[in-house]
C-alpha cells in the first residue's frame, strides 16, 4: 500500500509517523428553479503524513499520490519547527463494529437520482405550484488507507447518499425559504417523506403571525436544536477545555443542565454521517457520555490534547470535535409540548448562528424559519425577529424534552426541546 | 498546459466547454495558547471541466489531471443527460492573457521558520497582555494559486492568485465569563501584509479583557452607526446577495420584485460592486468564466440600476455579463458572487452622525453576517452605546438584523470617507466558502435597527 511507502520513507528520519490516503468518487444531480439544471462527477484523492522528529510534530498534505517523496520531505521540514508531541502513535487495537458501507449505494445511477429529484419536486409543486423548487441527490463511494509506525494498519470503504428539496415562495416583498434534506451512509432514504417534511414547513408558514417583544417559551425542532448545540460542540472540545476557553473547564462532575438533559457522542451508530470504526488517528471509536442527567461526564479528546491534559483520548482525533451527537429522549410528546404553550415560538432555522462569541454560550440570531404558537396551535410564521439567550442558562431552564428523537441531518439524533423562556425582540 | 487543455477541449461535443486547472501550494502555522498547535504545508493539484448542452450543465472534477479527454467526455455525458431546452450564454470576446501576481515580498521564498516567528511574537503579545487573558489562537496561512483556464471559444488565461493572512483571537476569562477579541489581516500583495501587526495583537487582547466588564447590549430598536468594516458586511448581506442574478433569472416573481428602476433606498444611497479595484481581496482581472471584472453600480441614488451576472444569467435576462462568476476552487463550478462590495461615500462627518442621537449604538468591526434574501443579520465585534450625542459605555454581543425592503430606506447619513480594512475571512454561498471578498465602506447611520438581546 502507498501508506506503507510513506511510513517507510518518513521513518528514515522520524521516530514516529502516521500516513493516510483517501480516494473518492461522487455523483450528483441538481434541480434549480423547477428545472433539471446540472449533473456532475467528482474524483478526488488526498494523502497526508504526520511525523514526530525529536519530539516535535509536523504534517503535510497533497492531492498527488505520486508525490510520496515531496509530501514526506515537507512533513519532516515542518517537524523541525513543530510543537512538542504529547503522545505516541497508538499500536493496533481492534475497533468496534459499525456499518459504514451500503452495497445499494454504488449502483445508483444518475437517472435514478433525476427521478428522485423529480418526485420530490412534483410533491412540493403539488402542494402549491407557485412555489419555486430546487432539489438534488448525490452519492459517493470512498476508500481509505491508514497506517502508523506503531503497527496500526487498516483500510476503510464507505458510502454516502443524500437528498434534499427546497422551496422558495415569493409573495409581494415576502420571501420564504424552507426545505428539508437528509444524508447518511445508506441508500435507504424515504425521499417522499423528505419532501413531505418540506411541505409541512411551508404549510405552517402560509400566514405571517404578528409578534411582540418579550420573554416566551421556545420549542426547538430537532433541526432547530443546533442553535443550542453550537456552544456545547465548542465547550466539550477537550482542547478548549484544556486551554481554558471553554466555560465547562473544571466542571467535570458538576450539574450544568436540567436533569432531563443527557447527551452522548456516538460514532458507532450504523450508517450515521460521522460513524466509523476508528478516528483519524487510528484510535478505536467509542461512545462517550457528555452530559448525564444534567451532569458533565466527559470531554472529548484526541491523542495530543489528551497527553497535554493528562486525560485519555476519547477517539475524537484530530481536533477533539464531536462525531454524531445523540440527545436522549424525554417524556413529553411533541403534541403535548405544543398544547401546553399558551404563547410561544417554534424555531426551526436561524440566521447568524455562531457569528458572535459562541463559546460563551451566548446566541443572538434572526429566526429565519420559525412559527408563533398561540393557545397550543401554530398560527403562522414569524418574521424580522431576534431570538437571544445563553445556551447554558437555557439548559437549566428546560420546560420539556420530546419523547421521540429524529435525525436532524446525518449526525444529530435529537427530540424537540422546549426552553421555558428566551428573549424575543420584534420590530 | 495550454496545448493539453485545448486538445482535450476538441474532444467535446457540447455547445460550450471549459477546463480550469489549479495548482495550489500553501503553508500554515497556528499557536493555541503557549504551544504551536500545528505547522505544515500542502500541495493541491486539480481541475474541473464544465460543459453546456441544451441549457443543462455537466461537470467533472478531478485530482488526476493525466487524462483530460476522459474528464471532458464525462462532463459532456452529464450535460447531455440534463439538457432539454435552449441554452443561454452571453457572448464575450475571447481573450488570451497571462497574469502574474506582483508580490512585494514573495511568501513562497520565506521560510516556515520566519512565518512561525512572526505569529509567535503576536501570540506572546496577546498572552502577556493581562492576567485575565486565558488563552489565544493565532494562525498564519498562505496560499499561492496558479490557475489555467481554457474554453471552447478560444479563451486561454493563466492567472496567479496569492493570498496571505493572519487571524488572531484572544480569550479573556473571569469565572464563567468568557470573552473573545479578534483581529485579522489578509491580502494578496505579499508577506509584508502580515508583518508589523503588534498593535493588532494588542488590540485583540484589549478587546477580550474590556469585554469581560461590558454588559450584553439590551435588545431593542436603535439608531445604529456602523463603522467601515461593518458597513462592508452590511452592504454584502443586506443587499449584495439579492443582487446576484442566479436568485432572479429563472424566477418571475423575483424579477418583478427586483425590477431595475425600483426604489430600494434613500436618495443618498449608492452601492457598488467592483472586482477591479487594485489590491483588494475580491479583485481579479477576469472572473472564472474568463469575463473581465469591472465596476458595477447596483444602487444609484437609491434606485436599483444593476445586478451581478454570470454569462448564463446575463443572457437569460438580456443584460451584459459583469465578471461575477466565481469559484472558490477547482472542485466547484463558478456561480454568481460578489467581489468588493461597498456603499459609496456620502457627505456627513462622524460627528454629524452621532450629535443628535439620544440613544443609539455605534457598532464596530465585524464577526460575520448571513442572509435569507429578504432578512439578514450582521454581527459586530463590539459596540458602544451612544447617549445624548456622545459615545458612552462598551457593550458586547451586538447582533443586528434587518429586512432589505425596509432597512436600506432607513439609511439617513453616510460619512465622507471610505476605508478598506485589510481583514481576512470570506463569503459563503452554495457550499462554496470562504471566497475572498473585499469588505469596506464609509460609516453609515441607519434608523430603527432591531438589535437582539435580553430586554430590561
Amino acid at each position: 500500500m502507498i501508506v506503507n511507502r510513506l511510513i517507510e520513507k518518513a521513518m528514515r528520519k522520524a521516530q514516529g509517523a502516521q500516513a493516510a490516503l483517501g480516494q473518492s468518487e461522487s455523483t450528483n444531480v441538481s434541480f434549480e428553479d423547477d428545472k433539471l439544471k446540472s449533473a456532475g462527477a467528482a474524483q478526488s484523492t488526498g494523502m497526508s503524513v504526520k511525523v514526530i522528529v525529536d519530539g516535535k510534530i509536523g504534517s503535510s498534505h497533497t492531492t498527488d499520490i505520486d508525490d510520496v517523496d515531496g509530501v514526506v520531505t515537507r512533513a519532516l521540514e515542518a517537524a523541525a519547527l513543530g510543537g512538542p508531541a504529547h503522545f505516541e502513535f497508538p499500536g493496533p487495537q481492534e475497533g468496534p463494529d459499525v456499518k459504514v458501507y451500503d452495497d445499494a449505494v454504488p449502483p445508483v445511477t444518475k437517472e435514478e437520482m433525476v427521478r428522485i429529484g423529480e418526485e420530490m419536486m412534483s410533491l412540493v409543486k403539488g402542494y402549491r405550484s407557485d412555489i419555486l423548487v430546487s432539489a438534488g441527490a448525490g452519492k459517493s463511494v470512498s476508500k481509505g488507507q491508514f497506517t502508523n509506525s506503531a503497527g496500526t494498519e487498516y483500510t476503510t470503504q464507505t458510502t454516502s447518499f443524500g437528498v434534499g428539496v427546497n422551496g422558495q415562495w415569493v409573495r409581494g416583498t415576502d420571501i420564504l425559504l424552507a426545505g428539508h434534506s437528509f444524508g447518511w451512509k445508506k441508500r435507504e432514504i424515504d425521499h417522499a417523506a423528505i419532501a413531505g417534511k418540506a411541505i409541512e414547513l411551508l404549510k405552517m408558514a402560509e400566514n405571517i403571525a404578528p409578534i411582540k417583544s418579550g420573554t416566551m417559551p421556545v420549542i426547538f425542532t430537532p433541526v432547530g436544536v443546533n442553535v443550542l448545540l453550537l456552544a456545547l460542540r465548542l465547550g466539550f472540545n477537550g482542547k478548549n477545555v484544556f486551554l481554558g476557553s471553554s466555560p465547562l473547564a473544571g466542571k467535570l462532575g458538576q450539574k450544568i443542565a436540567h436533569e432531563t438533559i443527557s447527551i452522548t457522542d456516538n460514532p458507532l451508530l450504523d450508517y450515521a454521517k460521522s460513524s466509523g470504526k476508528y478516528d483519524g488517528e487510528g484510535v478505536p471509536h467509542q461512545v462517550t457520555p457528555l452530559i448525564e442527567k444534567g451532569v458533565v461526564r466527559n470531554f472529548l479528546y484526541d491523542l495530543d490534547t489528551a497527553g497535554r491534559a493528562r486525560a485519555k483520548t476519547t477517539g475524537n482525533g484530530v481536533g477533539c470535535n464531536p462525531t454524531n451527537l445523540v440527545i436522549k429522549e424525554g417524556d413529553t410528546p411533541y403534541e403535548e409540548m405544543m398544547k401546553n404553550t399558551k404563547e410561544g415560538l417554534l424555531v426551526h432555522n436561524v440566521l447568524g448562528l455562531g457569528q458572535g462569541n459562541p463559546i460563551s454560550g451566548e446566541f443572538s440570531v434572526n429566526v429565519q424559519l420559525g412559527y408563533k404558537i398561540e393557545n397550543g396551535e401554530i398560527v403562522g410564521r414569524v418574521k424580522d425577529i431576534m431570538l437571544a439567550g445563553n445556551t447554558y442558562e437555557a439548559l437549566r431552564n428546560i420546560a420539556a424534552v420530546g419523547d421521540k428523537a429524529e435525525w436532524a441531518g446525518g449526525s444529530l439524533l435529537t427530540p424537540p426541546v422546549q426552553i421555558a423562556g428566551l428573549s424575543v425582540v420584534a420590530r | 498546459m495550454r496545448e493539453r487543455m485545448e486538445k482535450a477541449l476538441r474532444k467535446s461535443d457540447a455547445e460550450y466547454t471549459e477546463i480550469r486547472i489549479e495548482n495550489v501550494t500553501s503553508s500554515r502555522a497556528n499557536f493555541r495558547g503557549e504551544e504551536l498547535d500545528n505547522i505544515g504545508s500542502s500541495k493541491t493539484l486539480g481541475g474541473i471541466v464544465r460543459a453546456l448542452v441544451k441549457g443543462g450543465w455537466g461537470y467533472a472534477t478531478f485530482n488526476d489531471i493525466s487524462d483530460l479527454d476522459t474528464r471532458v467526455r464525462e462532463a459532456c455525458g452529464c450535460a447531455r443527460l440534463i439538457g432539454k431546452e435552449e441554452s443561454g450564454f452571453a457572448e464575450v470576446e475571447p481573450v488570451v492573457d497571462e497574469i502574474t501576481a506582483p508580490l512585494e515580498k514573495d511568501f513562497r521564498e520565506i521560510s516556515l521558520l520566519e512565518k512561525k516567528s512572526v505569529i509567535e511574537e503576536y501570540n506572546k503579545i496577546i498572552l502577556g497582555y493581562h492576567d485575565k487573558i486565558e488563552t489565544s489562537n493565532v494562525g498564519y496561512g498562505d496560499s499561492f494559486r496558479k490557475v489555467w483556464y481554457a474554453n471552447s471559444e478560444g479563451t486561454y488565461i493563466e492567472d496567479e492568485r496569492p493570498d496571505v493572512g493572519v487571524a488572531m483571537s484572544a480569550t479573556g476569562r473571569e469565572g464563567d465569563n468568557v470573552q473573545q477579541g479578534f483581529e485579522s489581516v489578509a491580502g494578496n500583495s505579499g508577506f509584508q501584509v502580515i508583518e508589523g501587526l503588534q498593535k493588532k495583537a494588542e488590540a485583540a487582547a484589549k478587546h477580550a479583557v474590556d469585554l469581560l466588564a461590558a454588559p450584553p447590549v439590551t435588545g431593542g430598536k436603535y439608531t445604529v452607526i456602523i463603522n467601515p468594516r461593518l458597513a462592508g458586511v452590511f452592504a454584502h448581506e443586506a443587499f449584495g446577495h439579492l443582487s446576484e442574478s442566479d436568485f432572479v433569472y429563472e424566477n418571475e416573481r423575483m424579477k418583478e420584485l427586483m425590477v431595475l428602476g425600483k426604489r430600494l433606498g434613500s436618495d443618498i444611497l449608492n452601492i457598488i460592486d467592483d472586482g477591479s479595484i487594485r489590491g483588494l481581496r475580491g479583485t481579479h482581472k477576469y472572473d472564472d468564466e474568463g469575463v473581465k471584472t469591472r465596476k458595477n453600480y447596483l444602487i444609484k441614488d437609491g434606485i436599483l440600476v444593476g445586478r451581478l451576472h454570470s454569462r448564463e444569467t446575463a443572457a437569460k435576462m438580456g443584460e451584459q455579463p459583469t465578471g461575477n462568476a466565481r469559484a472558490i476552487g477547482y472542485q466547484h463550478r463558478p456561480i454568481v458572487r460578489m467581489t468588493n462590495t461597498y456603499i459609496d461615500r456620502g457627505t456627513a462627518s462622524f460627528e454629524d452622525m452621532i450629535k443628535d442621537v439620544k440613544l443609539g449604538l455605534y457598532a464596530i468591526d465585524m464577526v460575520g453576517g448571513q442572509t435569507s434574501m429578504e432578512m439578514f443579520t450582521f454581527s459586530a465585534a463590539y459596540g458602544y452605546i451612544v447617549r445624548d450625542g456622545k459615545i458612552a459605555e462598551l457593550v458586547r454581543d451586538v447582533v443586528l438584523t434587518g429586512n432589505v425592503f425596509e432597512t436600506l430606506m432607513h439609511i439617513d447619513m453616510i460619512s465622507d470617507t471610505i476605508e478598506w480594512p485589510p481583514a481576512g475571512g470570506g463569503c459563503g454561498k452554495g457550499g462554496q466558502s470562504p471566497l475572498p471578498v473585499g469588505l469596506g465602506g464609509p460609516c453609515v447611520r441607519i434608523q430603527d435597527v432591531v438589535v437582539g438581546g435580553r430586554q430590561q
